[in-house]
């Protein structure tokens, strides 16, 4: 592809479910796998200003925030990615992403569940590890005070669960 | 539009129901399915997708609502659990469905109609598949990926369900018949027609695709492709194959054969390239071979006679190339090849050996040459110069240069000839042969060379031959010489040439002590003869004292008086000994009448001695020439007869010998003014030859000896058995003993106590 059709049709246009639409780099929204596929299978031509892709479960804060994401991560290595089997093990996320993360928790859980529909397998690590870092160290309660949960186990529960669960205790 | 497209989609709010999800997507799946050239809209797309995301997601809190009571009663259940096998359920129900009515569909169609629709079919279905494998991406990722982590095997991503249904559905179905339409379509173009082969070639790949491996569906086998393509496409080109070949046979001649066969094989190789899947083809090659091969191989080699005896090379190379295809097809022929070659061979040596007393060394050795370049050339332009054939040749040739019909008195004929054809080659003559001719002759002459048993046959002519070349110095060039010697030396090793060497060098050395002598004389003032010396090493030189007394003429004596004390001055201790039988010189005959120039005869110094005797009297008996020169009658009875017949004497008497009066005639005339009397040696090297030949079997023994020796000598203590072996190896490169002499010549060694006998059938050294 000659850098003046890469200029032409790199540019993807994205409505969120509030009817907003984003124009960012088609290398950027190709992050998702699931506009990847689309664009491969319909043809990059299907995606005009006049018909955005519709992304129907996200909203435009969240939309904009993930495309934030895609935009730092746009050259990286998929593939990479993929294998580093030692990333999956470890809860460590470079700085950039940490600061990127330091949101209300709302909007984390909603970047989550937006990498998950939009299959950014990468964005959706570092949510969870994110998430994972909040749990790691606190006793259940301060877990439950710290997502908000309230208790519904009986005690008789609680401890034939901690009992079941006796072997995996950090002593 | 895109308000409308979105208005069949359930909302965010109907996700629960599997039926309404369904339906929703049932109907885009089928447009996929069916519609996809139409073009699929951006807002389906987006549609299917997420309905499928959000039915699988939205009801995990339900899920996670269950699971956690169940771990409180059971504790069977880890982790969360994921939907989406409903989904998978319905999508497998409905590609079922789709494939039965497409198999319905497919009876209408028979053969060609059948293959066309079966591969419209499968193009259009495994497009839609990768569509709807991307469509239900979110279902791959979770659902189906935690049924595959635990192991379910019945469970496939969406792309391998499609084909596992095409498999399981309509393949298992159709497929005999496609194969059947395939095979048809091959049969024709094999009779010649024009196919649409892409049409093949999109159902191989189609059959290689269904080839899912059970264990990781990652990964393909050709198993499926293997049992429903190629055995069957295998057993019909055998059958067809096997057909025709017979039919052609009975109707053709066997070349005629040969090159279908050729041509059918060449096709069907193309054929594998053009559109069939690469792994058939060692098998369709393999099995090609069998029927158009191997199943008339018998018919082949009994025509390989015919070719032989009727030199057809190109048909014999078409035969080494078709045999060459099937295990062990080459045997019979280089078998045949080898007889044919030694028969040939045989006879060619029976045609020019009517008189084997007069035969040429030449005609001889060319006859030999002219039958291992014929087939030498055939090796080479019809059997790929195969190593194997190059020994059959190899075989055979030893076969007939060491046993035919001129060797019928003993192997040593041939040895002996090609000496003697090498000394004419190696000698001074008329013909004047070009120098590259000559090296590439030198270079036949060592092709036979390699033939030779009797190597040290060879050896004992050649070195004898080599010695009259260098003591008459009539060798035609030093170069060509040398050339010889290292060939001979590349072949047999250092020590076969060993006296060969030696004796050249005695010829250089004789030279620089030439020059020495003659300033030696200058310095002494005298004025001595034009004469030149050769030093010759005795052990090296096939050369033996003569066999009579000679008393050399004053002349001539103090000549070599005054050398040999001039070497003997130089190399103190040293035996000279007069080799006169091979001495010559040249005289000036100042007395005749009516010359205008003094004529010059070229005399051996027998002959010399003879005439030198009329300086002081123009008559002589044949007593006084015998008591004066002290000659023998066996060298001077010749060499009074050549000057006879050359009329340089008149003789009175009826016979050479006592009572006979020589003069001398001074109305000698000859038309050159240098005359060689010198000749005549006819009856001497008839001589030479039967002994030389004599000798031969004594140094043989020698040899064996010193074989012996050498072994026992490194070993200490063999056995009887193996010594044998062992020496036969050592000796071989010279000629083949025999089992018996060798064991003659153990005899002797042991009579001898160099060797001693040892318990169980051994044998020791004893230093």
């Amino acid at each position: 592809m000659t850098a003046e059709t890469t200029a032409k049709s790199g540019r993807i246009n994205l409505q969120s479910n509030d009817g907003i639409t984003i124009e960012v780099d088609r290398a950027v929204a190709e992050r998702s796998i699931l506009i990847k596929n689309l664009i491969d299978d319909l043809g990059v031509e299907a995606v005009t200003p006049q018909t955005p892709i519709p992304i129907t479960n996200v909203n435009d804060s969240v939309l904009r925030k993930v495309l934030e994401w895609c935009e730092k991560h746009r050259a990286d290595q998929p593939s990479a990615e993929e294998e580093n089997d030692s990333r999956k093990k470890t809860t460590e996320i470079d700085e950039w992403d940490m600061k990127f993360m330091q949101v209300d928790q709302e909007m984390l859980f909603e970047i989550i569940l937006a990498a998950n529909y939009l299959d950014i397998k990468a964005l959706l690590d570092v949510g969870c590890k994110t998430v994972a870092n909040m749990i790691k160290g606190k006793s259940p309660d301060e877990i439950r005070k710290t997502f908000n949960i309230t208790n519904d186990f009986t005690p008789e529960e609680e401890e034939q669960i901690r009992r079941e669960n006796e072997w995996a205790e950090d002593r | 539009m895109a308000p409308a497209a979105m208005s069949g989609m359930p909302g965010t709010k109907m996700h629960d129901d599997i039926d309404t999800t369904w339906n929703y997507l049932q109907g885009g799946i089928t447009k996929i399915m069916n519609n996809l050239q139409d073009g699929l809209d951006m807002v389906t797309y987006m549609g299917i997708y997420t309905a499928v995301h959000n039915f699988c997601t939205s009801q995990r809190a339900v899920g996670f609502h269950v699971s956690a009571s169940t771990v409180s009663t059971t504790g069977a259940h880890r982790g969360a659990h994921l939907l989406g096998e409903d989904l998978y359920k319905k999508l497998a129900a409905y590609l079922t469905k789709h494939l039965q009515d497409l198999h319905a569909e497919s009876k209408l169609h028979t053969d060609e109609a059948l293959l066309a629709f079966y591969i419209k079919e499968w193009s259009r279905y495994t497009i839609a598949a990768k569509y709807i494998h991307h469509l239900f991406r979110y279902l791959n990722r979770h659902w189906v990926k935690r049924e595959m982590d635990e192991g379910k095997k019945s469970i496939y991503d969406v792309y391998t369900l499609h084909l596992v249904r095409w498999r399981d559905v309509l393949f298992a179905q159709v497929s005999e018949k496609v194969m059947d339409a395939v095979l048809k379509l091959v049969e024709k173009q094999r009779n010649g027609e024009t196919i649409e082969y892409h049409q093949i070639k999109q159902v191989v790949e189609s059959f290689v695709s269904l080839g899912l491996d059970e264990g990781d569906s990652t990964k393909t086998t050709l198993d499926v492709y293997r049992y429903h393509f190629e055995q069957p496409f295998l057993d019909a080109t055998m059958t067809f194959y096997r057909n025709e070949s017979k039919q052609f046979v009975a109707e053709n001649s066997v070349v005629e054969y040969m090159k279908k066969a050729e041509a059918r094989l060449q096709e069907e190789e193309e054929r594998v390239g053009i559109y069939l899947h690469p792994d058939i083809g060692p098998a369709l090659k393999k099995a090609c071979n069998q029927v158009l091969i191997a199943e008339h191989s018998a018919i082949l080699r009994d025509e390989f006679q015919v070719l032989l005896d009727n030199d057809k090379e190109e048909d014999m190379k078409r035969m080494y190339s078709l045999l060459a295809r099937i295990p062990d097809g080459l045997d019979p022929l280089r078998s045949r090849f080898e007889a044919h070659v030694r028969k040939a061979g045989l006879a060619a040596v029976a045609k020019v050996a009517a008189d084997a007393e007069k035969l040429e060394p030449k005609v001889y050795v060319d006859a030999l040459l002219e039958i291992h370049t014929q087939y030498q050339g055939l090796v080479k332009r019809a059997f790929n110069d195969e190593p194997e054939f190059t020994r059959s040749l190899d075989n055979a040739c030893r076969e007939f240069v060491n046993r035919n019909e001129v060797c019928k008195a003993g192997s040593n004929k041939s040895p002996e000839l090609l000496a003697k054809y090498t000394d004419i080659l190696l000698r001074k003559s008329g013909t004047g042969v070009e120098e590259t001719e000559l090296e590439n002759t030198l270079s036949q002459i060592m092709t036979v060379f390699k033939y030779i048993e009797d190597r040290d046959v060879f050896q004992k002519f050649y070195s004898r031959m080599l010695a009259r070349r260098l003591v008459h110095s009539n060798s035609s060039s030093d170069d060509a010489e040398t050339s010889m010697i290292s060939k001979l030396k590349d072949t047999c090793g250092f020590e076969y040439t060993n006296k060969l060497q030696r004796m050249f060098q005695d010829m250089q050395i004789s030279k620089d002590l030439n020059t020495g002598f003659k300033e030696h004389v200058q310095g002494l003032g005298s004025k001595g003869l034009d004469s030149s010396y050769s030093v010759l090493g005795t052990g090296f030189w096939p050369l033996t004292a003569p066999g009579t007394t000679f008393a050399p003429p004053q002349e001539i004596s103090a000549d070599c008086e005054r050398f040999a004390l001039y070497y003997k001055a130089k190399h103190e201790g040293r035996k000279l000994t007069w080799l006169w039988q091979l001495c010559k010189g040249e005289i000036k005959a100042n007395y005749i009448r009516n010359a205008k120039m003094p004529y010059t005869f070229q005399v051996s110094i027998y002959q010399m001695a003879v005439l030198l005797l009329f300086n002081d009297a123009d008559k002589c008996t044949y007593e006084e020439i015998a008591s004066t020169t002290q000659l023998h009658a066996d060298p001077l009875d010749p060499s009074l007869g050549i000057l006879i017949k050359a009329k340089v004497l008149t003789m009175e008497g009826a016979k050479i010998g006592p009572g006979a009066v020589f003069s001398l005639n001074y109305d000698f005339k000859s038309k050159k003014y240098r005359v060689n009397l010198n000749v005549g040696m006819k009856t001497e090297t008839k001589q030479e030859e039967a002994e030389t030949n004599k000798t031969i079997e004594e140094d043989r023994k020698l040899l064996i000896q010193s074989a012996i020796v050498r072994i026992m000598k490194a070993r200490k203590r063999m056995k009887h058995q193996q010594l044998l072996s062992e020496t036969i190896n050592h000796i071989r490169s010279r000629f083949v003993p025999k089992v018996q002499d060798i064991k003659k010549c153990i005899e002797i060694l042991l009579d001898k106590e160099y060797l001693e006998r040892l318990d169980d059938d051994d044998l020791g050294y004893l230093a």
